[in-house]
């Protein structure tokens, strides 16, 4: 009667569902009627007849189940009341369905959020007309850059493409209303319009004409975002001057919004045709083969396919080797997806990225066993309930059905708020600015499309944890679940299946607890190693006399050597030295270097490449670089004296086999013989991670440049003593604009910033393991010690010890423990070869990391399992059996 | 009630159309009815009735309408459509062959083989 009475209710519930369920309703209810008033007349009172007909009719809610799906149409309706029963059993156990959803929506976010990132940076194509077509040119083998006759070449010899741009960022003085501001601007070649193929939002792009001879143009044209920022965003601008480093350029369009160049990190303000270059760069490189320093994009002739591309560029670039043997000998040119400068930092990004995101694959997958475990123990606690449903005819189908609607609830519930999640950090992402001078802007914006991902997302892990108690259902046997009161017998010593997800769980959570520890302690080593200089209580100071009008001249040599005079004089500075640039700010100049005996200066006669920079006296004792042997620099060091240079030991071993190398010789390019003088200690050059590189520093006294970077050693480095320097900068020359001054160690930030992000990440992964292997260690303990419980309180009742309940009751569990534990270490071990790649020193074979994962792992054992080790010793038999 | 028999699966469906092609009836009607023509040889659970009274109606082979019945009760009343009528034909011909081949497979003696 009681199953009768919950199934009219579920009628009730039903009934205005639909028109369709309503006249089903009464037309069962009509025959009902009908074969109560047969009875009735047979003499039956009508309320017994009534009852009688209902009984007759059998299995009511069976026959308007199988007749809703006999009409068609009405899976939806099914689904629906499927989703109504998953509600309310979300409501009865509010805590389990939080947990689950929590814990979901952090593993889906992760997966979102790393999604977004892949596909920003490297799935989406650029915002660009046929971007498919657009690629970006670089040389087979060393850095993405390439010289402009070889550009050139390639642009005017090529059948393959439409057209051939280069360009380079280049910071700029721009003084607009009276201020001299520093800002990224971009050289770009006459064809550049041609294979962004975008429409301009104001007036027009450069184009070939503004490109055709030095001079030939004084056109500028502003990004979208450097109209607003410096401009805030003047309709008018179109014809308006402006001064680039002193030199006049007009206003001649704007680019619209949403067209950030061909690459996806960084953005700049302005752009000028790149025939002016020598004007802006101080140096006329527009003939040099060997100054490389520009990025080629290309647009490929519709047709054309990257084969016929790659033969072409084979010719062309062994053409080019051919009759420039001196230079170009060995060159090999390629095509590279565009966006993060080819393949040049597009490898290593995509490579990290693809890590990741098997990380976060990781994570989902253990959070999905997590609580598929929790579903097979709740779906093994419903065994009674499940038989009486299989008893009054649901099919076992429909009872699974059920599970997973409810498991697929629970996990877009999961999914929509790890939307959320993923949608607030990658807008955070967009508009974050890593720390450093170049102006990065990661075009990370999350696009709607991510949406449709999470819900996939949600429905694979929902699906996923949701049949992991199929088997249980299907072997339901009715008469035997409720003659036993539920309790399967049979389970307590067989080897179930949430016992192997609990194992997989913790062997993938020790992954991503391991990488996490790795990645750790390669972050740790890279803030305490020696970097070959001292950047404690330093302060750097960064800008290009060029912007202010200065030539490679007497004027800027002047200025220098004054500003150097004066910071001296400020109290409380110890050293004080400047320098072209310095070591890890990315824009030190690579040259090649020659043995003394060379004669025949081709690629292939060089020794080696070094990094140098051009330092004035004073500079080694200012950035803490340590004279091992030899003198510093000095003025007395001119143009008109020998050339002489300080290099280090890497440089000095790899030439002259030996580090005491003052006294001898080697030769540069151009032939000229260069006199080792000093010997200075190995550094770092360009990133962390890198062995030890060659370096030289020549007197910035016998090659004068533009580019300061004044670095000065303070006995505390405070705010006073930045603004003291900044007022002799522009006391000297307020037009001077500087492009960052501070502590030097805040400004090696970027440095760190690719171990630093590793490590966040990587971080937040584990974390994130650890505390689901937490959760489900803790979650199946308490179950196995409630579910025995009172075989446990028989047994002490009959006198068996402490230890013997333990074992019974966990030994199963530590087992688990144990043995996922060691997967998981090794899988981590092995992983983390991929790491050392971006962290520095990353490597899992470190006792140090192996040992913090491994205590790692008894700890998140002990913890997890000490509150129903806890329960099951103080169980009191007494009460307990009388409980029961 | 012991000597009823059990239906053989897909017989409903031959049996629901057999009874409407008679005359438009109510589903209670055509439990009625096949009870009478069969003369209540037949065990037919009355709600079993339903899901083959909607998988016809789908299939095109019954139309219902509302109608009032003899009881003075609002019933849907169903009657064959002629795809149904057709599809009776052809299933009593394949009843009546299934049926011969069967019995004459029943009763075949020793010797006839």
């Amino acid at each position: 009667m009681k199953v009768l009475n919950s199934l009219r209710f579920r009628m009730a519930t039903l009934f205005h569902r639909s028109q369709m369920n309503a006249e089903m309703e009464e037309e069962l209810r009509s025959h009902i009627q009908h074969r109560a008033d047969d009875l009735e007349r047979s003499g039956l009172p009508r309320a017994e007849a009534e009852r009688r007909a209902r009984i007759e009719f059998g299995g009511h809610v069976r026959y308007k189940d199988e007749s809703r799906e006999a009409a068609g149409g009405t899976l939806i309706e099914s689904l629906l009341e499927d989703v109504t029963f998953a509600v309310r059993q979300m409501r009865r156990s509010p805590g389990f369905a939080l947990t689950a959803v929590l814990i979901l929506t952090l593993g889906i976010a992760a997966n979102v959020i790393v999604f977004g990132v892949v596909q920003a940076l490297v799935l989406r194509q650029l915002d660009l007309p046929h971007a498919d077509r657009v690629m970006t040119l670089q040389p087979k083998n060393g850095g993405p850059f390439l010289s402009y006759p070889e550009v050139r070449d390639v642009r005017d010899q090529n059948s393959v493409f439409s057209a051939v741009a280069a360009f380079e960022v280049q910071d700029f003085g721009l003084e607009a209303n009276g201020v001299t501001r520093p800002v990224w601007g971009c050289e770009v070649s006459g064809q550049y319009s041609e294979v962004v193929g975008i429409k301009p939002f104001l007036g027009r792009l450069l184009n070939r004409a503004d490109d055709d001879h030095p001079g030939a143009s004084d056109a500028a044209v502003l990004s979208w975002s450097g109209w607003n920022s410096d401009f805030g965003a003047d309709p008018n601008i179109v014809g308006k001057t402006v001064r680039i480093d002193k030199h006049p350029y007009t206003i001649v369009g704007v680019t619209p919004e949403g067209f950030y160049g061909t690459e996806k990190i960084g953005v700049s303000d302005i752009c000028v045709p790149m025939a002016n270059e020598a004007s802006l760069d101080g140096v006329n490189w527009l003939d040099s083969r060997s100054y490389k320093n520009l990025f080629s994009i290309v647009r490929i002739k519709d047709g054309v396919t990257l084969p016929q591309v790659q033969a072409e560029l084979d010719t062309i670039a062994a053409r080019i080797a051919q009759q420039h043997p001196k230079e170009e000998e060995g060159l090999a040119l390629k095509v590279a997806r565009p966006g993060l400068i080819g393949d040049f930092i597009g490898g290593p990004v995509r490579g990290f990225l693809a890590g990741v995101m098997a990380l976060a694959g990781i994570v989902l997958l253990a959070a999905c066993a997590n609580i598929g475990s929790l579903f097979a123990a709740r779906t093994a606690d419903r065994a009674r309930e499940i038989a009486i449903r299989l008893a009054i005819g649901s099919s076992r189908w429909r009872i699974l059905r059920q599970v997973v609607v409810e498991a697929v609830m629970i996990s877009i519930l999961g999914g929509a708020c790890a939307c959320a999640l993923a949608w607030m950090a990658l807008t955070g992402l967009a508009s974050w600015q890593p720390p450093s001078r170049f102006n990065f802007k990661f075009q990370v914006l999350p696009q709607p499309s991510l949406i449709l991902i999470a819900f996939l997302i949600s429905v694979v892990a929902g699906v996923l944890f949701g049949v992991m108690p199929l088997r249980q259902i299907f072997k339901t046997d009715p008469n035997a679940t409720i003659k036993s009161g539920g309790s399967q017998s049979s389970a307590v010593r067989r080897w179930a299946l949430r016992d192997v997800l609990l194992a997989a769980q913790i062997a993938l959570c020790c992954v991503t607890v391991t990488a996490a520890f790795v990645s750790l302690r390669g972050l740790g080593k890279a803030l305490t190693m020696d970097l070959g200089f001292n950047t404690k209580n330093v302060l750097r100071t960064q800008f290009d006399l060029n912007q202010a009008g200065y030539n490679v001249d007497a004027a800027a040599d002047h200025f220098q050597r004054q500003l150097l005079e004066r910071v001296s004089q400020i109290p409380g500075v110890e050293a004080v030295g400047y320098a072209n640039t310095t070591p890890l700010a990315f824009d030190a100049g690579v040259a090649a270097v020659f043995p003394q005996q060379t004669v025949d200066f081709r690629p292939s006669s060089t020794a080696f490449d070094t990094y140098y920079y051009d330092v004035s006296p004073g500079y080694l004792t200012a950035s803490g670089t340590r004279l091992l042997e030899g003198r510093d620099v000095s003025f007395s060091d001119t143009p008109k004296t020998p050339p002489v240079a300080i290099v280090n030991q890497e440089f000095a071993r790899r030439l002259f086999h030996s580090e005491h190398a003052v006294g001898h010789y080697f030769k540069n390019r151009s032939g000229v013989s260069i006199q080792v003088v000093g010997i200075m200690a190995d550094g770092k050059h360009f990133t962390l991670s890198e062995d030890p590189q060659p370096a030289a520093f020549f007197p910035i006294s016998q090659k004068a440049d533009t580019k300061t970077t004044l670095i000065v050693r303070t006995q505390r480095d405070t705010a006073d003593m930045v603004a003291a320097i900044r007022k002799v900068v522009s006391d000297l020359d307020r037009a001077v604009p500087i492009r960052e001054s501070g502590p030097w160690s805040s400004q090696l930030a970027l440095n760190l910033f690719p171990s630093q992000v590793a490590t966040v990440a990587l971080g937040v992964f584990g974390a994130f393991g650890l505390l689901l292997s937490i959760a489900g260690t803790f979650g199946l303990a308490s179950y196995t010690v409630s579910k025995r419980l009172r075989e446990m309180s028989i047994r002490v009742a009959l006198g068996a010890q402490a230890k013997q309940i333990l074992s019974a009751a966990l030994g199963r569990m530590l087992i688990l423990l144990g043995s996922g534990s060691a997967v998981g270490i090794l899988l981590g071990v092995a992983a983390s070869r991929l790491l050392s790649a971006i962290v520095y020193q990353a490597s899992a074979h470190d006792p140090f990391v192996l040992a913090a994962v491994a205590c790692t792992a008894v700890l998140t054992g002990l913890l997890s399992v000490a509150g129903p080790v806890k329960r099951a010793l103080h169980a009191d038999p007494a009460t307990l059996l009388r409980e029961q | 009630m012991s000597n009823q028999a059990q239906l053989l699966p897909g017989t409903l469906d031959l049996l629901i159309l057999r009874a409407v092609s008679l005359g438009p009836l109510h589903g209670y009607g055509i439990l009625l009815r096949i009870g009478q023509i069969s003369g209540n040889a037949l065990l037919i659970e009355q709600g079993a009735l339903y899901p083959g009274l909607f998988r016809l109606v789908r299939q095109g082979l019954l139309k219902a309408s509302w109608g009032t019945s003899e009881n003075n009760r609002r019933a849907k009343f169903y009657e064959l459509t002629s795809a149904g009528r057709k599809r009776l034909r052809e299933e009593t011909a394949n009843w009546n062959r299934l049926v011969s081949a069967i019995g004459s497979a029943l009763g075949a003696q020793p010797e006839e083989v």
